[in-house]
């Protein structure tokens, strides 16, 4: 509360009141779809994700590869010169330890997001994806890391047809 | 320049589809959770009155809009009212053709300064008229669930 004020005026109002039906209410669900434009680039990215392969482009003149795809270099603004296929192969950048999940549930093993920098693409250019099968005091930043992708018939054109990335053996 | 495609047949866009779950509850407050409760129970339309405005507020409200007093002093208003005003719904929320139509109407209760939006029934749009007396008519008991439909609709009063 705050300093003039010790309790607000209203009735305080419980899940179990909703669920008791003590209280009245009318309960309304907003039919919320929405479909995001993907583009071009990204368009191909989940295609490509899709048939199990990692997809980037280059500019030419910056001499730069980047994964995700995208239209044009950010840095001098042309349109990319060229799709590049890339190796599911990578290194950690960087990583968390996450025990809470995004709506707030504690976990006992916690997931592991990591920043992977793909191999063949330029320095300061990484794809966010989760670790796994791995203990996760041992994840290292630099650790040598390969994707674990989902079954063909359960791909379906996103981030998550590659499962997690996990050690790469030897 | 193979990047610079450009997506020439709808059917090759690529779009990410997704569903924002979002469930909103909304609560009458204290005065409507009351003025519900009477209508589940008993049958029966409360409004609140203001002694200094001499108003009586239809559904209740906890404060006058005029002079902003407290109101407590519940009174059980008419269940019998006039057609205000009205008007006849030929297609409903979603553009669908609606058969018969709707008729909905703005019904001042008699007793009170307030009144109820509310349907029409057992009456064809064309006899209705601004004036008309018309009473409400209630779901049975084990049918009402404290909503503003345990009001089936407004009929004309017989003669």
């Amino acid at each position: 509360m705050t300093e003039k004020i010790a309790k607000f005026p209203g009735v305080y109002l419980r899940e179990s009141d909703f669920r008791d039906k003590k209280v009245l209410f009318n309960e309304w669900n907003p039919n919320a779809q929405y479909a995001w434009d993907a583009g071009v680039a990204i368009g191909r990215y989940l295609a490509e994700l899709k048939e199990g392969r990692l997809v980037g482009v280059q500019c030419n003149k910056c001499r730069r590869t980047v994964i995700p795809p995208r239209n044009f270099c950010e840095w001098c603004f042309r349109p990319m010169d060229d799709w590049v296929h890339l190796p599911d192969i990578g290194t950690v950048n960087t990583f968390s330890l996450c025990y809470v999940t995004w709506d707030m549930q504690y976990l006992t093993d916690p997931e592991i997001p990591a920043v992977i920098d793909i191999d063949g693409t330029s320095p300061a250019v990484g794809i966010m994806h989760k670790l796994g099968e791995v203990d996760p005091q041992a994840v290292r930043i630099g650790m040598r890391v390969q994707a674990v992708w989902k079954p063909p018939e359960e791909r379906e054109g996103s981030i998550l047809d590659i499962k997690y990335f996990k050690p790469l053996e030897g | 320049m193979a990047i610079l495609e450009k997506v020439d047949k709808l059917h090759r866009a690529t779009a990410w589809r997704g569903d924002i779950p979002i469930t909103s509850r909304y609560t009458a407050g204290i005065a409507g959770e009351k003025f519900f409760r009477e209508i589940k129970d008993n049958a029966r339309i409360m409004g609140t009155y203001c002694e200094n405005c001499e108003l009586i507020y239809v559904p209740a409200a906890m404060f006058c809009e005029r002079c902003f007093a407290e109101l407590d002093e519940w009174v059980e208003v008419d269940t019998r009212g006039t057609v205000f005003t009205y008007t006849v719904l030929f297609r409903d929320l979603d553009d669908r053709p609606l058969d018969p139509p709707a008729i909905l109407a703005y019904v001042k209760l008699d007793g009170s300064t307030g009144g109820l939006v509310h349907y029409l029934g057992e009456i064809d749009p064309e006899e209705v008229c601004i004036g008309l007396e018309v009473e409400a008519v209630f779901k049975d008991a084990p049918e009402r669930e404290g909503s503003i439909l345990d009001i089936e609709y407004f009929r004309p009063v017989e003669a």
